[in-house]
């Protein structure tokens, strides 16, 4: 730190918080770290988590990130705080104090965000550290256990790597076997319409399945303890982290929408304001080809405020997730201010990607709207489930067609993958340029 | 009030897992050697060229979406001059771009991960892997080669070898006696005169030591006849990869012949030697008359360690094969090695049911150990085909 200390954080963190208060933001206290940038690559890798179990895919992101920053390719990221409470957030010690202000005034947006958004209401802050930490515990004594050891432990978290966005992302109460047997028995018995005649009750499962880590774990017999250990703690890192999946837009909106406002109402003195403009700019514009969320964020929230008011923008905080916020939220008007279009492959190898759609009518604005929905809310994410359970044991996946084929060599190395948490053979169905696809 | 914790430097805490993800990666540079010589030539390139080796066991495997014709994606641009149909993103044609980058773009979201090394590393990365240091005593030998070497001097000589250097020091010595003795001759201007005597000179003395020589020619023979196809040959150049870089550490000079051969053979360079083919039958015996050729021609055995390798369908003329025996004997008999390699992929051997070995390859094997011979079917058949060739019997 050269031209400021600690102290000089600690005056400018209490006016950030007086005027955050001021407007009725409501978040976690916040636990500040400093760092290095090595070390900052070093929570990167781990999202941020104080603690975390150790995997080689966490070493690549190191090797990634420190590749990218001393090429000059990526800047860092401004700010990195987790969803707990308190809310661990850390500052490198090599920005200059503009930055940490802004940063600081950024973090209380985000960490209000987790408190109060829906989506965030199941991963119980207060304990996730603590989780982290014992999750780690745990998959170090199986690495070290000379029974098990690390090429095995590492079969299985890369299986389950594979698969940790497998999520139910409806967020549905989960029905036990026990009931939904019941629910399919009761719905047999009083049968009037012969509907249910062919139903096969003993059907494993009754219902597609959308946790595919969860009903490996009921499901597979051969499962080992620690195995399962091992899936459970990835299954439970996935919960943890699904919600910020489903809200990037509006989180990282929100806590951009709120480091303007309070960085304006401090009234920094020129020498920081200029550099927080030139650096709020540099963060918020449009990234051309992919989205910016950011960006996106910022601009449907200012949008809110003036069209609804401020509490409208406190209601979509709690009650959205980026799905609905961009359906609710985001205009025809604004699509076509912010330039928004749709591209696509125009052939088959290495074509040209041109122009679709771009914001000209209600028509066109529709199609965008749906192309754009399909990028935000972790519906990047394939939609797989199990159908079901055969009689020979084989696993068979369905994946939920959307109009998007899947990247076929990817799947078939997760098919793969997933014969090892299975134990058993495993198929996936799905469609290819309109025609049915196995892959087994 | 937020709390502020100061810096304490901590342990390095991705250290574990990045040396996990380096011990990684070598082992997939090690298992995915053969894919690293699919574009460029690099089998003649000196050590320093860097080459980038896809490493495919590093990606983190997930479900993702493709990008499919017409399958859409959103932007935003930072101005309105935007328009239908407008390109965003140029396609890349083929053979545009650099070796395996091409193929890396129809990867989504996940970049190609790829290590740059150099050839020198990458050799010593295979080669350390192998661990037999018999083996190579075995295997590599090398000729020892008589070589006139100066030893000493002696006061007779003839003129050529003259060694002046000694000689201006016995000089000096006779002088610095002759101070001592108060004898030494002085002119008009008061310099010292005095010249060499007969007695000062000293002349090389030359004696012949026996050296080992230091180079090698390998000679990489292939049909290239219809029946070799492009399978067969990617096979061969990734074998013949290894070879050179493992015989290249060896030697201090390591000099490449390619001969391709139908019925005929033919010098010729390292690209038409993969990339072209010819029609026609085979005469396998041609290569090893040519390289025979070669060798009394330009790579003397005294001075070199001679090295052959042939890779073949094995499709061989039978009237050929007597003659292509004794060529191979006669060859072998000349080089540190000879190799003959059947490659008949897997696939064309099952759709055949190929009694796989020809007649020639039954032949030779009669001329182990100084002919080797192997089949290789596919990429995991190289590794062990090379460990056989310089390891034990």
């Amino acid at each position: 730190m050269g031209e400021y200390t600690l102290a000089d954080l600690e005056v400018w963190d209490e006016k950030i918080c007086e005027i955050a208060r001021g407007y009725g933001l409501d978040w976690y206290p916040i636990a500040y770290e400093t760092c290095d940038y090595r070390e900052m690559i070093g929570h990167m890798s781990y999202h941020g988590m104080p603690s975390h179990y150790a995997h080689w895919s966490y070493g690549k992101s190191f090797e990634r990130t420190h590749f990218m920053y001393n090429a000059g390719a990526e800047g860092l990221p401004y700010e990195l705080i987790i969803n707990s409470d308190p809310s661990i957030a850390y500052l490198m010690l090599e920005n200059p104090l503009y930055l940490q202000i802004l940063i600081m005034a950024h973090c209380v947006g985000h960490s209000d965000f987790f408190k109060n958004n829906r989506t965030f209401k199941d991963t119980d802050a207060a304990t996730a550290p603590m989780r982290f930490r014992n999750a780690a515990k745990r998959i170090k004594g199986y690495i070290e256990d000379p029974s098990i050891g690390i090429e095995a432990v590492e079969k299985i978290l890369d299986s389950c790597h594979a698969i940790n966005y497998q999520v139910d992302r409806r967020g549905r109460t989960r029905l036990s076997e026990k009931d939904l047997r019941k629910k399919y028995v009761d719905l047999i018995k009083n049968d009037e319409k012969k509907k249910w005649k062919d139903f096969n009750i003993d059907k494993l499962p009754l219902e597609p399945e959308y946790d595919i880590m969860r009903f490996v774990m009921e499901n597979n017999p051969k499962l080992t303890d620690w195995q399962r250990d091992v899936i459970s703690i990835v299954h439970e890192e996935s919960q943890y982290f699904w919600p910020q999946i489903r809200t990037k837009v509006m989180n990282e909106g929100w806590a951009s929408f709120w480091h303007y406002r309070i960085l304006h109402d401090l009234q920094l003195p020129d020498e920081h304001h200029l550099p927080f403009l030139k650096t709020h700019n540099a963060v918020l514009r449009p990234w051309g080809l992919k989205l910016n969320p950011y960006h996106l964020g910022f601009e449907i929230f200012k949008d809110i405020e003036k069209r609804f008011g401020l509490e409208e923008c406190f209601l979509a905080r709690e009650t959205c997730n980026d799905e609905q916020f961009i359906l609710q939220y985001l205009t025809e008007e604004k699509a076509r201010e912010l330039n928004i279009f749709t591209y696509s492959p125009k052939g088959k190898k290495n074509p040209d990607w041109t122009i679709d759609d771009i914001v000209d009518g209600e028509d066109s604005w529709k199609e965008i709207r749906a192309s754009l929905l399909q990028g935000v809310a972790g519906n990047m994410i394939p939609t797989i489930y199990v159908s079901e359970v055969k009689k020979d044991n084989t696993l068979i996946l369905q994946h939920e067609h959307d109009g998007r084929d899947l990247e076929l060599d990817y799947a078939d190395n997760c098919v793969r993958l997933m014969e090892n948490l299975w134990n058993g053979k495993v198929k996936l169905f799905t469609t290819v340029e309109e025609e049915s696809f196995e892959i087994s | 009030m937020s709390i502020f914790r100061e810096h304490k430097t901590s342990a390095d805490r991705s250290a574990n897992d990045r040396s996990r993800h380096k011990q990684k990666i070598e082992k997939a540079i090690k298992d995915g050697i053969t894919d690293v010589v699919s574009e460029e030539s690099i089998i003649g390139q000196d050590g320093k060229k860097k080459i980038k080796i896809p490493v495919r066991g590093l990606k983190e495997w997930q479900f993702v979406y493709g990008s499919a014709e017409g399958q859409k994606q959103t932007g935003s641009a930072p101005n309105t001059d935007i328009q239908k149909g407008q390109v965003v993103k140029k396609g890349q044609k083929q053979g545009q771009g650099q070796g395996d980058g091409s193929k890396a773009g129809k990867d989504k979201g996940e970049e190609f991960y790829e290590v740059e090394i150099t050839l020198d590393e990458l050799a010593e990365y295979l080669f350390s892997a192998l661990n037999l240091p018999e083996l190579e005593k075995k295997r590599v030998r090398t000729i020892l080669e008589e070589k006139p070497k100066r030893h000493g001097t002696r006061p007779q000589g003839i003129q050529p070898r003259l060694d002046k250097r000694t000689s201006a020091i016995q000089r000096i010595k006779r002088l610095s006696a002759a101070r001592r003795a108060g004898t030494v001759e002085v002119d008009e201007e008061g310099n010292e005169v005095f010249p060499f005597h007969e007695n000062d000179l000293r002349y090389h003395h030359i004696s012949s030591k026996p050296k080992e020589a230091t180079n090698a020619v390998i000679f990489f023979m292939m049909d290239v006849s219809g029946s070799m196809s492009q399978d067969i040959k990617f096979l061969a150049r990734s074998f013949y990869f290894l070879l050179y870089q493992f015989l290249r550490h060896k030697y201090e000079r390591t000099e490449i012949v390619f001969i391709g051969h139908t019925t005929e053979a033919f010098e010729t360079d390292e690209d038409s030697f993969f990339k072209r083919g010819s029609s026609g039958g085979t005469y396998i015996s041609s290569a090893p008359e040519l390289a025979l050729d070669i060798i009394s021609k330009r790579y003397h055995p005294s001075s070199w360690n001679s090295y052959a390798f042939h890779c073949t369908d094995g499709d061989n003329w039978d009237a050929d094969n007597a003659k292509a025996f004794d060529k191979y004997a006669e060859l072998a008999s000349k080089c540190q090695m000879v190799g003959y390699c059947e490659i008949i992929p897997s696939e064309i051997m099952l759709k055949w049911k190929l009694d796989h070995r020809s007649k020639l390859f039954v032949m030779l094997q009669a001329l182990a150990p100084s002919l080797r011979t192997s089949l290789i079917h596919g990429k995991e058949d190289i590794w062990p085909t090379f460990k056989k060739f310089f390891g034990g019997d």
